[in-house]
């Protein structure tokens, strides 16, 4: 990428990927950068603007790669900082900008930060992590993993003083509070961003900080000190680098996040992905509504990252009690599938495989305000594995073919660093790139036409949202709008199939085009505007007024 | 910009139909998509032209589809001329949403005739539009002499139209086309043609066909014919009617899916245009033609209102695209009085230029750049509706020469800011 506009971030749709998931180049078992360089193509072919990079440092992977033991390298297992580079200007080359996450809250206890840390009270980097002589400090701060962790605080043998870490025990988290840890910080970003990368996901910055007498979530100080990154970047990479912030919180928490449009570019709304799942499944569109009804507008310059699914689990932090019970009933009814206070399953088994419902749920995903991260395999159905543990069970490896090992890796089967996902629904057998490239109505090639109809229009970016409130409750109807632009998204959330009124008088004389098949419909008059939906069947229609189009200057016909 | 290698394999399927085949020295390759309703006024003017002026000429008919649902293939399988057919994959995108020259992965089409006319040995493939109704058995005619006895190596055509239509060609395309390659082609963007056996081992053993499914690759076979020295005719072939379903009428996409393939085409090939000098005039073979001249409703007061809501709603993202200059003398255009409305040459040069710089160095996201071009290019069309409804039609060939001429002069503009 030469040049970008400063605010390309809020066109974009990204595509979350694990490099050890994606493609084994060098025959190890384990994805790497070389795979993925090869698997350009494909990811350019689907129409996504953005890669996300899941955590490609060094890293002892007791948590995934969140545990980074070296912020300036790559894991020997994906490459060396020499294929990152090549693989960042392959993607460049193909007008695919890349962001990677990087876990600003804390590093692994192998860091060698804090392995410094832990020797003694007067080393260099002592004051690298929040240490004190007890584990009551903090104690109004609630614990995260309540699966496997029993405080916020784990004494260190060799120190003999608690650290704190709002996560795993073996990820201790930096101390915020030390300028020389704002500042070494500040130094890995420009070590990557020097390199081209175009961004960060930033994981678990609500933590940064920590006061008595506080939840240690969200304070003004870890504010304050997202700011100061913002800023830095801003100033030495010209504007068009994003920060895309994890903060897994209510959107009015998560507000403060973008400020006044000068901390970060883009904040995932955690609570809106929940509420899809729970609309599907109740057929009404009030859980979708009502969120809206309960989001903050955001600065023009912001943008809300918008998923289905991700590689963590479905987390049910930001519903109710009732609605996760609710939840649990209609997409867990196996424990295996339930993790801390989520669900570990992908897209397509949470819906059992029903590709309608998939392609609503993407509809929705494309179509609501913000910008759409579609996770690695679930544009072609992939499925997982609950029984590998943790979160591994939704990130096995890609499934490209029939081939042995989904066409992942030739390696022997028993090396992969996970199996491949091999039931007779989900399997690779059943479900691969290669077959669905091949058969024009699969999954992946219907994704292909969606986020190609996306493209066509600036108004799913930047557009407003205005709730129509048809009679029928199953039926989700909306408007956005943008410059003159207006686009009717309409979507049936019922299995069964559905007619909707909707008022569309102040738009009388205007005739819906469907977007995927370039289809009039009859215009709009001052009566209600009947349609009729199948089963999760959804339309996406732009408004064309008279004047708009519809031949108004007498050359279209003949114009080339 | 990638490019795929292409290599001498055909598919087996047609490796087995041309085993079996007799001799040709002619190829006429139609590349389809569901036009069962069009293909056979194509075949009976390619049989009749066959017939009547390449006699005994042995031919053959290649066939690309794209996966016609309809009877396009049988059609045309029963013409009666020795058959070969291809079928190719088409992008889903362009299926969903066909080009404007109504043949999804219009690139692979070509490369499968370009490939199985190589095989075949023939000395020319004429290449024609299965939804043209307006072809004639004169059309093999004017497309094959050229390269059969007068040692083209690529013939393009040249249509009678009204003076209004054809306004992306006539006003972007064609003058752009003409600037960069150095070559004026009056419709470098029409479909038929006819390639010479010289011309088809060059394309065949290039390394750097265009990304399967672009609609770049007939920009960029121009491209490389001109590069590399070939001889490169105009036929005026008449009339030029289609009869489509599937073609798109709607003038952002078409704006955005032509320009998007010549602006795609200047950032993979910057060798076939960036230092490429002007040369000679295009010889044209062929009758004159006389272009109609049915009178055409045309709005221009809209169109100078959707230049002057351009100026309104698009101001943000021109900002970013035009060089300062170029968008104050775009501001200043007098767009409240709609006679007295004018677009200069030179200026509208400059910001189709700056358009393919934006696009090049990508200041906004690339689609949404090329279809904010559209109230721009309407402005600059209704300018050139008021400046000629009055004039006969050799100064209304003069007025477009001059915009060619304003392309080709402010090449430099262009060239310095590109790298």
């Amino acid at each position: 990428m030469k040049n970008a506009a400063r605010d390309w971030y809020k066109d974009a749709v990204f595509y979350e990927v694990h490099v050890k998931a994606f493609r084994d180049a060098n025959g190890d078992g384990i994805g790497d950068f070389a795979g993925l360089i090869e698997s350009l193509d494909y990811i350019q072919e689907l129409g996504v603007d953005c890669l996300w990079i899941l955590p490609m440092y060094p890293s002892p992977l007791r948590d995934d790669g969140y545990d980074i033991s070296d912020f300036y390298g790559i894991h020997p297992s994906y490459g060396t900082v020499d294929d990152f580079q090549k693989f960042l200007d392959a993607a460049h080359a193909r007008d695919l900008r890349v962001i990677a996450d990087l876990v600003m809250n804390h590093t692994s206890d192998q860091h060698p930060w804090f392995q410094a840390s832990r020797l003694s009270p007067t080393s260099p980097y002592a004051d690298y992590y929040v240490w004190n002589s007890s584990d009551r400090r903090f104690a109004d701060a609630r614990i995260i993993f309540v699966d496997t962790e029993k405080s916020n605080w784990t004494l260190d043998p060799m120190r003999r003083e608690y650290y704190w870490h709002r996560f795993f025990s073996h990820q201790p988290d930096l101390n915020y509070d030390n300028p020389a840890v704002r500042s070494a910080m500040l130094d890995v970003m420009r070590f990557w961003l020097d390199r081209g990368l175009d961004g960060f996901r930033c994981d678990a910055v609500p933590y940064l900080v920590e006061r008595e007498g506080t939840s240690c979530e969200n304070l003004p100080e870890t504010h304050a000190i997202l700011k100061e990154v913002r800023a830095v970047i801003d100033q030495e990479y010209g504007g068009d680098r994003v920060l895309l912030a994890e903060a897994n919180q209510w959107p009015e928490d998560v507000r403060p996040y973008f400020g006044d449009g000068d901390e970060f570019h883009m904040s995932f709304h955690f609570p809106l992905m929940p509420r899809l799942y729970l609309g599907l499944r109740l057929e009404d569109t009030r859980p979708i509504t009502d969120i809206f009804t309960h989001t903050p507008p955001i600065p023009p310059s912001c943008q809300w990252g918008l998923f289905l699914r991700n590689h963590d689990e479905l987390t049910l932090e930001m519903v109710t009690n009732e609605e996760r019970t609710f939840m649990y009933y209609a997409y867990a009814h196996e424990p295996d599938m339930k993790l801390n206070l989520g669900i570990r399953r992908r897209l397509a088994p949470l819906l059992d495989g029903d590709r309608r419902r998939v392609e609503l749920l993407n509809c929705l995903l494309l179509t609501l305000p913000g910008s759409p991260i579609i996770y690695y395999g679930d544009e072609i159905g992939m499925g997982d594995n609950i029984y590998l543990g943790d979160r591994n069970g939704v990130r096995t490896p890609m499934q490209w073919s029939r081939d042995r090992n989904a066409g992942f890796s030739n390696v022997e089967h028993g090396k992969l660093y996970l199996p491949v996902i091999e039931d007779p629904v989900y399997g690779y057998e059943a479900v691969n790139v290669a077959a669905q490239t091949r058969q024009p109505s699969s999954l992946l090639n219907t994704m292909r036409r969606l986020l190609a109809a996306r493209r066509t229009s600036s108004v799913f970016g930047r557009g407003s949202i205005e709730f129509l409130r048809p009679r029928n409750a199953k039926v989700l109807a909306f408007l956005r709008r943008h410059a003159r632009e207006t686009l009717l998204i309409v979507a049936n959330l019922s299995a069964a199939p559905q007619p909707v009124e909707l008022d569309l008088s102040a738009f009388a004389g205007a005739t819906p085009i469907e977007m995927l098949g370039a289809t009039a419909f009859p215009a709009i008059r001052t009566a209600p505007y009947f349609l009729s939906l199948g089963p999760h069947g959804f339309y996406w229609f732009r408004l064309e007024r008279p004047g708009d189009s519809d031949e108004p200057f007498g050359i279209e016909r003949t114009a080339i | 910009m990638s490019a795929v290698a292409v290599g001498p394999e055909l598919p087996p399927d047609v490796d087995r139909q041309l085993d079996g085949l007799p001799r040709a020295e002619v190829a006429v390759g139609i590349l389809t998509y569901n036009n069962a309703a069009t293909v056979p006024a194509v075949v009976d003017a390619i049989r009749g032209g066959l017939e009547k002026h390449l006699t005994g000429m042995p031919a053959v008919l290649i066939n690309a589809d794209a996966g016609s649902s309809d009877a396009t293939v049988e059609r045309l399988a029963d013409s009666g001329l020795p058959f070969v057919r291809a079928h190719h994959d088409a992008p889903a995108g362009q299926l969903g949403a066909v080009p404007f020259h109504g043949v999804p992965g219009r690139g692979v089409a070509m490369r499968l005739a370009v490939g199985i006319a190589r095989r075949l040995g023939v000395r020319a493939l004429l290449v024609l539009e299965a939804d043209v109704t307006s072809v004639t058995a004169e059309w093999i005619e004017r497309l094959g002499r050229p390269v059969l006895d007068q040692g083209a190596d690529l013939v393009m055509p040249v249509h009678a139209r009204h003076r209004y239509d054809g306004t992306i060609t006539n006003l972007v395309l064609a003058p752009l086309v003409g600037a960069l390659f150095g070559r004026r082609l009056h419709q470098p963007l029409s479909g038929p043609r006819a390639l010479s056996a010289r011309l088809l081992e060059r394309l065949a053993t290039v390394p750097r066909w265009p990304e399967i499914g672009r609609s770049m690759t007939d920009l960029w076979m121009i491209g490389t014919a001109i590069a590399d020295g070939l001889a490169i005719h105009e036929a005026r072939l008449g009339r030029w009617r289609v009869e489509s379903s599937t073609r798109t009428v709607d003038l952002p996409t078409m704006v955005a899916q032509t320009l998007g393939a010549v602006f795609a085409v200047m950032d993979g090939y910057e060798d076939l245009w960036l230092e490429v000098p002007k040369g000679p005039p295009v010889p044209a073979d062929g009758p004159p033609m006389v272009p109609s001249n049915e009178p055409v409703q045309i709005d221009v007061e809209r169109m100078v209102g959707a230049f002057a809501r351009g100026l309104r709603d698009l101001g943000t993202i021109w900002e970013h695209v035009l060089a300062p200059d170029t968008l104050g003398d775009v501001l200043s255009l007098e767009a409240d009085d709609v006679e007295r409305f004018r677009f200069p040459d030179e200026l509208w040069a400059r910001v189709v230029y700056d358009f393919a710089l934006g696009h090049h160095w990508s200041v906004v996201y690339r689609d949404h750049l090329l279809r904010s071009l559209v109230p721009l290019y309407l402005g600059r069309t209704a300018a050139f509706v008021l400046a000629t409804r009055r004039d006969d039609a050799a100064t209304v060939e003069r007025a477009l020469d001059g915009v060619g001429t304003a392309f080709e002069r402010q090449k430099t503009y262009l060239v310095d800011r590109w790298r």
